[in-house]
């Protein structure tokens, strides 16, 4: 039986694959930290989703959004926050040990790039978690 | 089983009316009248009202609550 997919649902799979094309080279392949990277990283995310999103919107014909589509985002906004909350608490957690028990040197340029890279990763993480709650929110049941 | 069941697809179909045009006259997704017609989705009191004035029967032959029934 073919999978019936509405307007958002198909928007949302073109989210997912963008983010991890995206996001997937930079945290697993990247050697070095660089502001630079992290710039083209968020170009190249706005780009792929201008472009991706409005061939989902041109290809469907009914773009109707309705109560259960709107209920499904909410479910995907609380799981998405309650992800970065809970990694926050780890990153700062982690911030904490490793400049009072380590003696990291926060000044440090480097570390910083270091620090500010794992808390871009969460918010990473954590708008994955977002879209992937949702395509798994619309098959199941509520 | 869902603790609130319905019977719309059996008076859709002695309606002889679709999902889609039963979805345009409620201002849904065919999708949201698939999930409700599969129990996967409760839909809200106003969208309930509306499909019932659309198949012409009250909301009690339209949907009923199972209090046994998991949600």
């Amino acid at each position: 039986m073919a999978i019936s997919l509405s307007y958002r649902e198909k928007s949302l799979y073109a989210s997912l694959a963008v983010e991890l094309l995206v996001y997937g080279p930079y945290f697993f392949l990247h050697r070095q930290n660089s502001i630079n990277k992290v710039a083209g990283m968020i170009i190249a995310i706005i780009v792929l989703q201008i472009i991706l999103q409005s061939v989902v919107a041109a290809l469907t014909r009914n773009r109707v959004t309705d109560e259960r589509d709107r209920l499904i985002e909410l479910r995907g906004y609380r799981a998405g926050y309650l992800t970065l909350a809970s990694l926050m608490v780890v990153g700062l957690g982690m911030l904490w040990f490793h400049a009072t028990v380590g003696r990291l040197r926060l000044d440090n340029r480097m570390v910083g790039l270091h620090f500010l890279s794992v808390f871009f990763g969460m918010l990473v993480i954590a708008d994955i978690t977002k879209t992937a709650s949702q395509i798994v929110s619309y098959r199941k049941a509520l | 089983m869902a603790a609130i069941r319905n019977q719309i697809r059996e008076l859709r179909a002695l309606r002889e009316m679709t999902q889609q045009e039963l979805a345009d006259r409620i201002g849904v997704t065919r999708q949201t009248v698939i999930a409700i017609e599969q129990d996967k989705y409760s839909p809200s009191l106003e969208t309930a009202f509306k499909v019932a004035i659309v198949l012409g029967v009250s909301i009690e032959q339209c949907f009923q609550y199972d209090p046994r029934g998991k949600r």
